[in-house]
């Protein structure tokens, strides 16, 4: 590539990512001088018009934030404000609360593995596209997320900002013969799910590999959901109530969205490759089978390949799903009471695209005085921009167009949500003159 | 019987046409559906032995509370090529389900002309009136239907 022609790339539009936001790149022939991932729609004050609600309203108001991932939110919540006030829920609706969760990964992780994701690979502009010569593959994944959809409005109350999700617990649990019924709409995920695995196993990937700080929640015995240690392949092992003394969260000039570091390391990612790295052991036979047979094993380190992990997860959380409606007993008590006292309390959740922070100071009527939400798309914005700072310059001597729809791909590795902060994304690739 | 789906979103302004359309026919005792979530679950909404009529507000460039109406085979709505889980709308929903083979027997789309879309409930005027007219065009038309379905049923008997 001539280094005297200064060339622009811009679109106006990045498609199928989960919102909208701007993206700049500049170049001077294979050295990227800078990068920057900007989110520039105003704050949504979310945290700010917490404060002074009562710690009841919290599940309804959070899941407002996004309608991928409301049950995320709501996690987070109820847990941080359980441990504020002392609450302790039953095993049973432990198990719901997981079982709310595959809802929320099935939906989320099949939209974005074949919807979002898998076009790219195919080389289609989007899915309808794709879905005139593949329209079994488009199929299978409206009918997963169905599927999904349904587990949500089960236990949610309806699929798009969900209603049940309490402190203490569920406001309402569905009978027993409501998830038995599911059973074989779940076999046939499960199966589906497998399908899947082989499906993006067969895509051609980049040779791109990076030395990843990968941060996700651990359980002794379980493939995380809502609960465990926060731990990193770089030593980290710290409780939520000790998340703010690691990272900390930057205002930087291009973005109105926080970026997040580890204090004294830089960047790092959450999400589905973090979860599986960590916590291979703890997946379910069937889908470790599925990994494998996919050749798939930690450490997974080339985040183009974190379609094939999504899809392993996807496999784990039919897995899961249907685990829990065999073996579902409705609770006896659906909901405990929660005191009006006052406390602080912290939780992390592992919505379907990394670790949700959330923590909540409540004074003694009950009443929020402070909130914190750190998004996993926020955590994850530094660690994208990284990524195309090594990326792009392994583009230099592309043509534009293709170079342009290459990163576009590697920001959609992220599955980034960030509709949960802004309104548009536009790319923009500068190519400066060389000096 | 045919489905009735209004799409749309109240706290968007006019965006809210295809709600109001389904809740002022509700109360004049026409049961319609409210799709306010993603495009995608609206393909599975209907099912392929039925008539569909659904009503969404659009931006075309016609003045304001312009009703255009959409119907017959191949339906061709005008579509937004922008493709996001965002962007994926009713036009792309169609599309999609056409190609799919997951059409209604029967689709009708009336598209109200929106103007401001912004985080309010008010709705443009002259999308109310269009809001109000096209619910009673809906009202007639499915209530002749009805009339017509009985009269071949009591003549079979």
């Amino acid at each position: 590539m001539s280094g005297s022609a200064a060339r622009t790339i811009r679109v106006d539009t990045l498609a199928r990512v989960e919102g909208e936001g701007a993206m700049l790149i500049k170049m001077a022939g294979e050295r990227v001088s800078d990068v920057k991932l900007r989110i520039y729609e105003p704050p949504r004050f979310f945290e700010a018009f917490l404060r002074g609600r009562h710690f009841s309203e919290v599940p309804d108001i959070v899941a407002r934030i996004c309608g991928i991932c409301p049950i995320a939110y709501q996690m987070s919540a109820v847990h941080a404000i359980e441990r504020a006030l002392g609450v302790h829920i039953s095993p049973e609706v432990r198990m719901l609360r997981r079982l709310f969760y595959c809802g929320e990964w099935i939906e989320s992780h099949a939209l974005h593995v074949y919807m979002l994701h898998a076009p790219d690979f195919l080389g289609y502009e989007d899915a309808i596209t794709m879905a005139k010569d593949h329209p079994e593959v488009v199929q299978r994944a409206l009918r997963l997320k169905k599927i999904g959809n349904h587990l949500v409005t089960l236990l949610g109350g309806r699929e798009i900002h969900p209603i049940s999700a309490a402190v203490g617990g569920f406001y309402k649990v569905p009978a027993k013969n409501l998830l038995h019924e599911l059973e074989e709409d779940l076999k046939w995920a499960l199966d589906a799910s497998v399908q899947t695995v082989r499906l993006t196993a067969g895509l051609e990937f980049p040779d791109f590999e990076q030395d990843y700080e990968f941060v996700a929640l651990r359980n002794p015995s379980e493939y995380p959901f809502n609960e465990g240690r926060l731990v990193s392949n770089r030593g980290l092992d710290i409780d939520a109530a000790e998340y703010e003394d690691t990272f900390i969260e930057q205002h930087v000039k291009h973005s109105n969205a926080l970026h997040s570091v580890i204090r004294g390391r830089g960047s790092y990612l959450v999400g589905p490759m973090a979860r599986f790295n960590l916590n291979f052991d703890n997946l379910p036979e069937v889908a470790r089978q599925a990994a494998s047979d996919a050749h798939l094993k930690p450490p997974v380190k080339n985040p183009f390949r974190s379609i094939i992990v999504r899809s392993v997860e996807l496999v784990f959380a039919c897995a899961e799903a249907l685990r829990i409606c065999q073996e579902y007993e409705p609770p006896s008590q659906p909901r405990m009471e929660a005191p009006s006292r006052a406390g602080v309390g912290q939780a992390i959740t592992e919505a379907p695209r990394g670790i949700l922070y959330h923590r909540y100071a409540i004074d003694d009527k009950g009443l929020i005085v402070t909130a914190k939400i750190v998004p996993p798309t926020s955590q994850n914005q530094k660690r994208i921009e990284d990524d195309l700072r090594e990326y792009a310059p392994r583009l230099a001597g592309w043509p534009l167009k293709d170079a342009t729809w290459k990163c576009e791909q590697a920001i959609r590795n992220y599955d980034p949500c960030i509709s949960c902060a802004t309104h548009f994304l536009k790319l923009t690739v500068e190519q400066e003159e060389e000096k | 019987m045919t489905r009735i789906i209004g799409c749309g979103n109240l706290h968007r302004m006019d965006d809210g046409a295809g709600v109001l359309v389904a809740e002022r026919l509700r109360k004049l005792g026409i049961p319609a559906d409210v799709q306010s979530g993603s495009a995608f679950e609206l393909i599975e909404s209907w099912y392929k032995d039925e008539d569909v009529i659904l009503v969404d507000a659009v931006v075309t460039g016609s003045p304001v509370g312009t009703v255009h109406v959409w119907t017959g085979k191949p339906l061709k709505v005008p579509s937004n090529p922008q493709v996001s889980s965002h962007g994926f709308g009713v036009a792309e929903a169609i599309n999609l389900a056409r190609i799919l083979q997951l059409l209604p027997k029967t689709l009708t789309v009336y598209g109200i002309e929106g103007k401001e879309f912004g985080i309010d409930e008010s709705v443009s005027p002259a999308v109310l009136k269009s809001v109000e007219s096209v619910a009673q065009q809906i009202a007639q038309a499915t209530q002749q239907t009805e009339a017509h379905n009985r009269q071949i049923s009591s003549s079979r008997s």
